[in-house]
């Protein structure tokens, strides 16, 4: 019968399911990084410090928070634009951009202060409290979150000069939505991450 | 290939939630500080926590509640193999 | 001509069919070089992997002779380095690097990108009635994003210290420490290597899934799927979700060679054992990502040879999932003589026993496809068929392995050697074989020379089993793998003419393929036109000219009936497309069907 469209599906567009599926295998790579964790704290618990000693607690529940925060501009950026607000998405997009950034930039700032004080993931130089395997897995693991910050940053950045130039609309939005898919996957990892590094 | 010809989703209330990660993160700051909770039940309840936090970010910011219940059976298909891995690596630590 | 899906207005997910009235007049460059046309992608996917298959041959070729002649000088060994060999006789060093990596690049550049980056792309959008894949700009980022990984695992023979030389496997702290292994840059380069062809990988099965899922034509449903398509989703899902396992490790890996991490080095506290079970937990799956897509293809070429539907086609589906799920739990049979508690062993053990059901049904299932057939032996059918025996044997000496008190006395020997070799190449190899002598008139537009076709099969078959078999004599005699010199070894000496007799026959092995690549590249410029539907399939992909138009289609096809309608009761011909119209059989639409060869 021509002028149907193919089988059923997943029931959601392309874009939209590739995005999924792709966060699929971001949750293996996290969970290999995660497990390596546990397996190395368990084995070898007396090297790393109890919580808030070395690490900054208070900033980086802030930190979070501040993630958090751009998850729900992100979210309100994608409910403008399904409404057809371009002054909405613009605005909302702006603001995840200036938050993710912010998130980066206290990151790295930790990241330097730690440096500093003898907190550093080669084990031959390591002069913090603990042991090395603290340090090493410590920068492994939120260094490659932040990696996948930055790309986001860069894709929202991306997201946005479209946006301002008029590209999307109430017919056309997918760019917005799986960016945001992205982007929240990325807090959500977050959360965990928060949870496991520096409460536990 | 049908896909949501509507844009009349039901909209999640975006700041209440914002507000129940806010209450939960704090939560997980005093449980961690300020309970005197012995070690292995505060781990365990932060866990709890944190997981409940991500579960409200993938249920209502992407959407996960409103989307077919495919796409979500798919994507918790994949939670297993996850903590599958993460379990057995963990025995090798005793 | 596209078309919006009538259902959504939201300008999402067009096909862009095949336009005859429109002159494709895209640049060279564009449509040969940096195309986004699955058909070219898979092609390019094709010349890629054969020539790191030679690659890899090559260096089998001087492993086998050092353990066929040891102490002679290698012809043409004059041009290896200093570092390399003296006198034209290899150093231990350089040996290790041989086998590291003749494993690395087998594995990962060419099986792999054969079966899923090449038939992948050719078979996925056509099978399922697309106009090419759901992500076109992807798929073009996937192949070339394995050309530099390719690149610079070549570029390691030519470093200092030479190609990494710690096994395919990589195992810590031998691959983490240079100090141990003698090798610098080479193992570091193979990491980031590895990380970057996983990354082209993960971008191929992200689009395989989408596709398969999504765009299937109306009518395609899941139990109309051809086999291949079936085996491909399911090889997708695996890499999607191993890979990444694999990429942490190789990253851990590279921090402890790199920046001075402790992750692997357990003088710090670091876990050699971590690394084992990351790099097992996707290598596990890995293998089951060899040999997947294989089934797909066999399941095809014999149901098309034996004239009949694929026996259990519900039943085969299962299977492929079960071998699936089960293969993630299977993976601690590779770490038997680690020091793991017994009890796990054990589980593992009875997992590992479990997968050889479902695989046996497949088995079984394809016997009961040939019985009564009417058999036509053409070259794909005769490869298809020497998959199965060979497939057999291998999936029989896994047995052996699965059980942990046998695995105790053939571990790291010969006998695992003889079963990789007999489920990758009697296995994986003969199937792409098969594969790529059935689809290569659909793909090139030309038939295969079958005269040579029949010589490259007799001869593969032959010296195959000639050098793989005696390996099994080799491990149970006690001859480790890995070994540059049994004859270091008093109760290993009286094995030496068996290590000889391999030899001469991998070299005759090696000839046989030369006769394939021959037939090949001489096939591709003066074979015989082929028609659209040379073997007489129902796939959608035989509907269509040879090579088929960009776009594919020309509008989107209708789907009645499933792929293995062959010799239908009461149909006049014995196959029937799986768009010809209902309740009529095959209607010539082109061309007159063609006999078979």
């Amino acid at each position: 019968m021509p002028g149907t469209g193919p089988m059923e599906g997943m029931r959601v567009y392309n874009m939209k399911l590739g995005m999924w599926v792709f966060l699929l295998s971001e949750v293996m790579f996290f969970s290999g990084l995660i497990g390596s964790y546990i397996v190395l704290r368990f084995a070898s618990p007396e090297q790393w410090a109890e919580p808030n000693v070395v690490l900054n607690v208070p900033l980086t529940g802030l930190n979070t928070f501040i993630l958090i925060c751009s998850s729900v501009t992100m979210v309100k950026a994608f409910a403008a634009i399904e409404h057809g607000d371009q002054a909405g998405l613009k605005k909302w997009l702006v603001g995840t951009i200036l938050l993710g950034s912010t998130f980066l930039s206290i990151q790295v700032y930790e990241y330097i202060k730690l440096i500093h004080e003898g907190f550093v993931p080669m084990a031959a130089r390591y002069a913090a409290e603990g042991g090395p395997l603290y340090g090493s897995t410590f920068y492994t693991m939120t260094g490659f979150h932040g990696t996948h910050v930055t790309i986001g940053v860069l894709c929202l950045i991306f997201t946005a000069i479209k946006a301002f130039r008029g590209k999307y609309s109430k017919d056309n939005y997918a760019g917005v939505e799986v960016i945001g898919l992205y982007w929240h996957f990325v807090d959500l990892v977050w959360i965990i991450l928060f949870t496991i590094v520096y409460l536990i | 290939m049908a896909d949501e010809t509507t844009i009349e989703r039901k909209h999640p209330r975006y700041f209440l939630i914002w507000f129940y990660l806010l209450v939960l993160t704090v939560a997980e700051v005093m449980v961690a500080f300020v309970s005197h909770l012995p070690d292995a039940v505060a781990i365990i309840v932060l866990l709890i926590l944190a997981v409940w936090k991500a579960a409200l970010v993938a249920m209502y910011y992407m959407h996960l509640k409103f989307e077919p219940p495919r796409l979500v059976v798919m994507v918790l298909a994949a939670l297993p193999l996850a903590i599958l891995l993460t379990l057995i690596v963990l025995q090798e630590g005793f | 001509m596209s078309t919006a899906t009538a259902a959504s207005p939201l300008r999402r997910d067009f096909q862009h069919w095949a336009d005859p009235t429109h002159p494709d007049d895209r640049p060279f460059i564009r449509k040969y070089i940096f195309s986004t046309d699955h058909k070219v992608i898979g092609s390019q996917f094709l010349i890629l992997s054969v020539f790191f298959l030679f690659v890899g041959g090559a260096l089998a070729m001087m492993m086998r002779w050092q353990l066929g002649f040891p102490g002679q000088a290698m012809p043409g060994g004059g041009v290896l380095a200093d570092t390399q060999a003296a006198q034209g006789i290899l150093l231990p060093e350089f040996y290790n690097a041989l086998v590291t990596m003749h494993g690395t690049i087998m594995i990962f550049f060419a099986i792999m990108p054969l079966l899923v980056g090449v038939f992948g792309n050719w078979l996925i959008p056509l099978q399922v009635g697309a106009s090419d894949m759901a992500f076109p700009r992807l798929n073009m980022l996937s192949f070339w994003s394995a050309v530099p990984a390719g690149l610079i695992m070549l570029s390691t023979f030519f470093v200092t210290g030479g190609a990494a030389a710690a096994g395919w496997t990589a195992y810590a702290p031998l691959s983490a420490v240079p100090e141990y292994s003698g090798v610098y840059w080479g193992q570091k380069l193979w990491c980031i290597s590895l990380v970057i062809l996983g990354f082209s990988s993960l971008m191929g099965a992200v689009n395989y899934i989408t596709t398969i899922v999504n765009m299937r034509a109306p009518g395609m449903t899941w139990m109309r799927l051809p086999l291949p398509i079936w085996a491909l989703l399911t090889t997708s899902v695996l890499i999607l979700l191993a890979i990444p396992v694999l990429a942490g490790a190789l990253i851990l890996l590279l921090f402890d060679q790199l920046i001075g991490t402790t992750f692997f080095l357990p003088e710090t506290g670091g876990q050699p054992l971590l690394w084992q079970h990351l790099f097992w937990y996707f290598g596990h799956p890995e293998v089951y990502i060899l040999i997947l897509p294989a089934f797909g293809i066999v399941s095809e070429v014999l149901a098309n040879g034996s004239r009949k539907p694929v026996f259990g086609y519900t039943f085969m589906v299962a299977a492929i999932g079960a071998i699936a799920f089960l293969g993630w739990i299977v993976w601690g049979h590779h770490m038997f003589q680690s020091g793991m508690n017994p009890m796990l062993g054990a589980s593992f053990m009875v997992t590992t026993m479990l997968i050889a059901v479902p695989t046996a049904i497949k088995v079984f299932n394809w016997l009961g496809t040939l019985w009564r057939g009417d058999l036509h032996f053409h070259v794909p059918m005769l490869n298809a068929l020497a998959f199965v025996s060979t497939f057999v044997v291998g999936g029989l000496s896994g047995v052996f392995m699965a059980s942990t008190p046998v695995d105790i006395y053939i571990h790291d020997t010969y006998f695992i050697v003889a079963h990789i070799h007999y489920v990758l190449f009697g296995g994986s190899l003969f199937a792409i074989f098969a594969g790529v002598t059935f689809w290569f008139p659909k793909f090139f537009g030309r038939m295969m020379n079958s005269t040579l076709g029949y010589i490259h099969f007799a001869m593969t078959y032959v010296f195959f089993n000639l050098t793989f078999f005696p390996m099994h004599n080799l491990g149970l005699g006690g001859m480790m793998r890995r070994l540059y010199d049994p004859n270091q070894y008093e109760f290993l000496q009286p094995l030496q003419p068996m290590n000889t007799f391999i030899t001469i026959s991998a070299f005759l092995l090696g000839v046989g393929q030369l006769v394939f690549l021959g037939n090949f590249v001489w096939s591709i410029f003066r074979g015989k036109k082929a028609p659209p539907n040379p073997w007489r399939a129902n796939t959608l992909e035989w509907t269509l000219p040879s090579p088929p138009p960009h776009g594919n289609f020309q509008s989107m096809p209708v789907v009645h009936r499933g792929p293995y309608e062959y010799s239908a009761p009461g149909a006049p011909d014995d196959f029937w497309p799986q768009d010809a119209a209902p309740g009529e059989p095959s209607q010539p639409r082109h061309e007159p069907a063609e006999a078979l060869s």
